[in-house]
C-alpha cells in the first residue's frame, strides 16, 4: 500500500513539476479599458504573403470608436486574412497596426470577435461553455457567469442555457455565439456576418444591440455581404479588392461623392426609352449613365448645372415626375468598385 | 498562468465526464477486481490453486495404459518388465500377427516385441507429436537390464540408485537485480504505459481535431494563447491517464489484499517495487507520456476532420509500437545492445531506461543524461507543438504534413 501511494505521489509530483516548468510568459494580466475612451485603430500599410504569394498589398484603413466601420469585399478579397492579422493570428510580413498611435496588441485589449465560421462546443452545455471562454478572456468565473447570463437573457435565449449548443437551430446557436462575443465587455467588436441565419425578428434583436454598442463608444467592425446592414450601421466604409484598399472613409461622403453631377431624372407624360431619346437628341452636355425600370440616371458634364438642366427640360414640355440629385446605394458603389469589369 | 489552469480543468472535466473514459475505467477495474479475486473463488469451489491446505492423494480415474509384449527366446521375464511399469498393463502376446492386429484394433496403445535384452522393436498404429510410450518402456527395459547387470556383479541396483539420485541442496543469493521478479512488475508497468499513451493520444489528438471542425479553435486561439491551450489539453490528458492507472493501480493493490491469502503471497512482489525503479517509472513515465501527447496533439491540430486523425496518426503509432518492442525485448536480454540505444532516444527512452533501470544495471550519469534529453526534448516538443497547433489550426482541408507544417512555419 506504501508502495502505491508512492508511486501516486511521484505521478502528481512529476506532473506538477512540468506544469510549473512551462513557460507561459503572458496572460498574467489583461489591461481592460474602462470603455468609452476615445480610440482610434490604424491599419497601416498591411503586406502578407502565403508561401511566395502576395495576398495583402499594403491595407490601410482607422476605425474610431463610436462609430462602425463597414469592412467589405468579395469572397476571398483578403478581408478574413486581414481581421485575423488584426486579432493576431497571423504575423504580417509589412505595416503595422497602431491603437491610439502606439503598437496594438491584441492580447492586451479586450476584443469581442465574431468569426465567419462559427465556432462553439456542439456537445457542451451553453452555460458552461461560456463561461470557459469569458474565464478564458480574463474574467472571474462569477462574473463570466454573470454576464454570461446577462446576454443570454438580453438575446432571448436563456431557457437554452443548461442545453447542448448543438439541440439549438441555427438562429439560436448564432445568438449563443454573439453572446459569446460580447460577454467580456469588449471595447473592440469584429463582426463577421452577424447577421447569417437570423430571422427578421432576431436580426431587429441584434440591430439594437449593435446600436447600442455604437452609442457606448465601442469600436466596432462589421463584415458583411448585406449591403443594406451595412449601411443602416456604418459611418464608415473600407472596400477591399484583391487585397488593396480600393475604397474607403465617410459612408456619406462617398455616396455623394459617387453621386456628385448625377441626377435622377422621370416623366409622367413619357415612358423610359421615349425620355432618353428626347434627351439624347435635344439636350446637350449631359451623359445618361444608366436606364433603370423607372428612371434614368443622368450625368452632368461639360459644367453643366442641374438649373441649366432643369430649364431644358422645361422648354421640352416634359412633365416631370421625379427630379432628384442621384444618391447611389452601397450595393451600386459595390458592384461599380468590385464588381467584373 | 490563470488561463493554463483554466484550460486545464475545463478539458481535464471533460476528459472524465466522457464516456469512454467511464466505461474504460469501470470494465478495467472490474477486469482486476475479477482477476485477482479468481483463487478466492476457487478456494471457495474446494478447487485451491495455490499450495493446497489438505494435502490430496493423486487418484487415477483412468483406466492403464495398455501394452502388446512379444517376448522372443525369453529375453526378459514379463513380471519382471511389469515391476518396472506399474501404471501399465501388459499383456503377453504369442506371435507378430496377433501383436499387429492388436495395435490397429486399438485394443492396445502399442507393441513391443523383445529380442533380446537390449533390442525390441516397438509397432504403433499412429504415430504423434507427443507419443511418450517408447521412451517409457525403453526406460524400463533399461532398467531392468541395469538392475540385472549389476546384481550379477553382485552390486544392489538400488544403492546405485541411491549414488545417482542424492538431491542437491542450494540456496540462492541475488547480488544484482532478480530477473525474474522484476520481469513481471516491468512487464505490467510497461504494458500500462504502453496502453495509457495509445489510448490518451488519441483521445487528445481525436479532441484538438474536433475543436477544429467545429471552428471552436478559432475562437480559442483568439481567447488566449496557444502554449495554455496545448499544454493545458495535455496536461489534462496526462492526468486523465494518470488518475485511471492510479484508480486501477489502487483498485488492484486494496483487492490483492483482500485476497493474498487465497494468492499464498505469491503476487506479494508486485505490489513491493522498489522505490527507484517507482520513481524512475513515474518521471520517465511521465515525460514520455506528455512526449507523445504533444505530438498526437499537433497530429489533431494538422487534420480537419476527426476521422483523419487515425491516419494522420499511423506513422507516430508505429514509431511507438518499435519503441514498446525494443523494450519487450529488453526485458529479458537488458544488456542489449539496441536496447541502450533507445534509451537515449526521446521516442523510445521514456520506457527503454525504465526497463534497463528495473532489469539491468545503469550508471546515474547515464539516467541523468537521459532524462535530461527527455525533458528538454519535451519542453521542446510542447513549445513548437503550440506554434504548429496555432498554424495548422487556421488550415482547413486535407490533412498537412509536418514538413510542410515547418515550411509554413517559416513563412509565417
Amino acid at each position: 500500500m506504501t508502495k502505491v501511494i508512492i508511486l501516486l505521489t511521484s505521478f502528481l509530483f512529476t506532473g506538477f513539476s512540468l506544469v510549473l516548468l512551462i513557460p507561459i510568459p503572458y496572460n498574467l494580466k489583461y489591461i481592460f479599458h474602462k470603455g468609452a475612451d476615445f480610440m482610434i485603430l490604424e491599419i497601416k500599410n498591411i503586406r502578407k504573403s502565403f508561401s511566395g504569394t502576395e495576398v495583402l498589398h499594403g491595407v490601410s484603413f482607422s476605425i474610431t470608436s463610436g462609430k462602425a466601420l463597414g469592412f467589405l469585399g468579395r469572397n476571398g478579397a483578403g478581408k478574413t486574412t486581414t481581421i485575423r492579422i488584426l486579432m493576431g493570428l497571423f504575423d504580417a510580413n509589412e505595416g503595422e497596426i497602431l491603437l491610439d498611435g502606439k503598437p496594438f496588441n491584441p492580447r492586451e485589449h479586450s476584443i469581442g470577435y465574431l468569426p465567419e465560421e462559427r465556432g462553439l462546443y456542439p456537445k457542451q452545455k451553453i452555460l458552461d461553455q461560456l463561461i470557459y471562454f469569458g474565464e478564458l478572456r480574463g474574467l472571474s468565473r462569477k462574473k463570466a457567469k454573470e454576464n454570461t447570463l446577462y446576454w443570454l437573457e438580453k438575446l432571448g435565449v436563456l431557457e437554452y442555457k443548461d442545453k447542448k449548443l448543438e439541440t439549438l437551430s441555427k438562429g439560436n446557436q448564432q445568438k449563443v455565439q454573439i453572446a459569446e462575443t460580447l460577454l467580456c465587455d469588449p471595447d473592440i467588436i469584429v463582426l463577421d456576418e452577424p447577421f447569417s441565419g437570423l430571422d427578421p425578428v432576431n436580426s431587429q434583436i441584434l440591430k439594437d444591440v449593435i446600436n447600442e454598442l455604437i452609442d457606448k463608444q465601442k469600436l466596432v467592425i462589421f463584415s458583411s455581404h448585406q449591403m443594406t446592414y451595412v449601411e443602416e450601421f456604418c459611418e464608415e466604409i473600407s472596400l477591399i479588392n484583391k487585397g488593396d484598399i480600393v475604397l474607403t472613409g465617410n459612408l456619406k461622403s462617398i455616396k455623394k461623392e459617387y453621386g456628385a453631377n448625377r441626377i435622377i431624372l422621370s416623366a409622367i407624360n413619357l415612358n423610359i426609352n421615349e425620355l432618353q431619346n428626347i434627351l439624347f437628341n435635344k439636350v446637350k452636355d449631359i451623359k445618361i449613365l444608366e436606364s433603370k425600370n423607372d428612371y434614368l440616371i443622368i450625368e452632368l458634364i461639360n459644367g453643366k448645372t442641374k438649373n441649366e438642366l432643369l430649364n431644358d427640360l422645361i422648354g421640352l414640355d416634359i412633365d416631370i415626375e421625379k427630379f432628384s440629385v442621384y444618391e447611389p446605394t452601397l450595393t451600386d458603389i459595390f458592384v461599380q468598385k468590385v464588381g467584373d469589369k | 498562468m490563470k488561463s493554463f489552469l483554466t484550460v486545464l480543468k475545463f478539458e481535464l472535466f471533460n476528459f472524465l465526464k466522457n464516456k469512454v473514459f467511464k466505461v474504460s475505467t469501470i470494465i478495467l477495474c472490474l477486469l482486476v477486481i475479477i482477476g485477482l479475486t479468481i483463487p478466492t473463488i476457487m478456494d471457495a469451489f474446494g478447487k485451491p490453486i495455490f499450495g493446497d491446505k489438505k494435502k490430496e492423494e493423486p487418484s487415477y480415474t483412468e483406466s492403464k495404459i495398455r501394452y502388446g509384449i512379444l517376448i522372443k527366446e525369453d529375453a526378459i521375464e514379463l513380471d519382471d518388465l511389469q515391476s518396472q511399469l506399474p501404471d501399465n498393463e501388459l499383456i503377453n502376446v504369442k506371435n507378430q500377427d496377433e501383436l499387429s492386429n492388436l495395435v490397429i484394433s486399438d485394443n492396445i496403445t502399442a507393441g513391443f516385441i523383445v529380442n533380446n535384452p537390449t533390442n525390441y522393436e516397438y509397432l504403433v498404429k499412429n504415430t504423434s507429436m507427443d507419443d511418450g510410450n517408447r521412451f517409457t518402456f525403453e526406460s524400463a527395459l533399461l532398467n531392468l537390464y541395469r538392475s540385472k547387470s549389476l546384481s550379477e556383479k553382485g552390486i544392489d541396483y538400488n544403492e546405485v540408485l541411491e549414488v545417482y539420485n542424492v538431491p542437491m541442496e542450494y540456496e540462492t543469493t541475488v547480488l544484482g537485480k532478480d530477473g525474474m521478479k522484476n520481469y513481471l512488475y516491468t512487464y505490467i508497468l510497461i504494458f500500462g504505459l504502453y496502453f495509457i499513451v495509445l489510448f490518451y493520444g488519441q483521445l487528445t489528438a481525436t479532441s484538438v481535431a474536433s475543436e477544429k471542425s467545429n471552428r471552436t479553435m478559432e475562437i480559442l486561439v483568439t481567447s488566449t494563447n496557444t502554449k495554455n491551450l496545448i499544454f493545458g489539453k495535455v496536461i489534462a490528458g496526462a492526468l486523465a491517464g494518470i488518475i485511471q492507472f492510479g484508480t486501477l493501480i489502487l483498485v488492484a493493490s486494496i483487492t490483492y489484499r483482500l485476497n493474498a491469502q487465497s494468492w499464498n503471497n505469491n503476487l506479494d512482489f508486485i505490489f513491493n517495487i522498489p522505490g527507484n525503479v517507482l520513481a524512475t517509472f513515474s518521471i520517465f513515465g511521465i515525460l514520455g507520456y506528455l512526449f507523445y501527447l504533444f505530438i498526437y496533439g499537433v497530429i489533431g491540430a494538422l487534420v480537419s476532420r476527426t476521422e483523419d486523425v487515425g491516419t494522420s496518426s499511423t506513422p507516430l503509432t508505429i514509431v511507438f509500437i518499435i519503441a514498446f518492442f525494443i523494450s519487450m525485448m529488453g526485458l529479458t536480454h537488458p544488456d542489449m545492445f539496441a536496447l541502450k540505444v533507445a534509451s537515449f532516444i526521446p521516442f523510445t527512452s521514456f520506457m527503454a531506461m525504465f526497463v534497463r533501470v528495473s532489469m539491468g544495471n545503469v550508471s546515474t550519469f547515464q539516467i541523468v543524461l537521459s532524462l535530461l534529453i527527455l525533458a528538454v526534448s519535451t519542453i521542446i516538443t510542447g513549445i513548437f507543438g503550440a506554434k504548429i497547433y496555432r498554424l495548422g489550426t487556421l488550415m482547413y482541408g486535407n490533412p498537412i504534413k509536418i514538413t510542410k507544417a515547418i515550411k509554413m512555419l517559416k513563412d509565417k
